[in-house]
């Protein structure tokens, strides 16, 4: 077995290597302090061992230690956690997430059904093509756009059948939109 | 390993757990120890054994809440090592759990002590 043919001392050095790597969210001097303590115990230890007349034995005292990620996130245990809260906090936090809960559907409602409007606007044209349009005055000082009874007779029709692909791809888009800005408030839910 | 067993093991782990924090204050009250001769000392008692992966992680905790103190020392040629005491609020502290402790131990000796089926006299209420 190739475990057994490493000296103490590579085993002690492969350990601390990769303890050092897992506290790497620690400040530099505090993983020091960590791995300097636990080195101290190790070669304390061993020497004990040594005086006893036994074989210093690294491998099985690390085996106290545990994995080197386990035991790493023991220490960085209360970095995840963060600062405790301030009372209220809590509160807070929960209204945030209702408020961000309301926002996200509202925008899912107003988003999509705008987008089936245009949809809508577009395969009418097919049905009633002299009831679907944009009119707008002569002067283009007011314009109706849409799905109307009766086609305001005054005005003249802009688009005709263009208004089809027109509110067709504004439909995507808008439903394209409403997409990405829901996954953003999403990820902040 | 009847089920049986297995929860008596799951109910001393959990006994231990909770205990664990005042087992190690216990152990430093007027008293300066290093991570290893803390170690012994609890591995020498049947309920506080634990192992090293336990003690040093926790023993960071409770220094950084500042119940615990310490300082590396070194003694003639042998090799630094840090020294652990308890602070004042280490101190507050383990009074506080003393007294929990000590009452939840009377508590549950006076239920052992009064078997039924008798009714209890409840002087609490």
């Amino acid at each position: 077995m190739q475990q057994a043919e490493l000296t103490n001392n590579d085993i002690i050095h492969r350990y601390l290597n990769d303890l050092r790597r897992y506290l790497a969210r620690l400040a530099p001097h505090e993983t020091q302090e960590v791995i300097r303590e636990i080195e101290s115990h190790l070669f304390d230890v061993m020497e004990q061992q040594e005086a006893a007349g036994n074989k210093a034995d690294a491998a099985a005292i690390l085996h106290g230690f545990g994995e080197p990620r386990q035991l790493a996130a023991q220490y960085i245990a209360h970095i995840e956690e963060g600062a405790p809260p301030p009372k209220g906090f809590k509160a807070i936090q929960t209204m945030k997430k209702s408020v961000t809960a309301t926002l996200y559907f509202a925008m899912a409602v107003f988003g999509f059904s705008a987008a089936l409007c245009l949809l809508f606007v577009a395969g009418a044209k097919f049905l009633l093509p002299e009831s679907v349009g944009v009119w707008s005055t002569p002067h283009g000082n007011s314009i109706v756009v849409g799905f109307v009874s009766v086609p305001p007779t005054a005005m003249p029709e802009v688009m005709g059948w263009w208004i089809v692909p027109v509110a067709a791809v504004l439909a995507l888009a808008v439903a394209l939109l409403t997409r990405k800005v829901l996954s953003v408030l999403k990820q902040h839910m | 390993m009847n089920p049986n067993d297995a929860l008596m093991e799951k109910w001393e782990v959990q006994l231990r757990k909770g205990t664990l924090e005042l087992a190690i204050l216990a152990a430093l009250q007027q008293r300066t120890l290093y991570g290893l001769e803390l170690l012994k000392l609890l591995q020498s008692l049947p309920s506080t054994t634990i192992t090293e992966g336990t003690l040093y992680p926790l023993l960071d905790r409770l220094k950084r809440d500042e119940l615990v103190d310490a300082q590396w020392v070194q003694e003639g040629d042998s090799r630094p090592r840090k020294y652990y005491q308890l602070t004042a609020t280490g101190a507050q502290k383990l009074t506080e759990l003393t007294r929990l402790w000590r009452q939840s131990v009377t508590d549950i000796e006076f239920l052992l002590a009064n078997p039924g089926p008798q009714a209890l006299p409840m002087t609490g209420v």
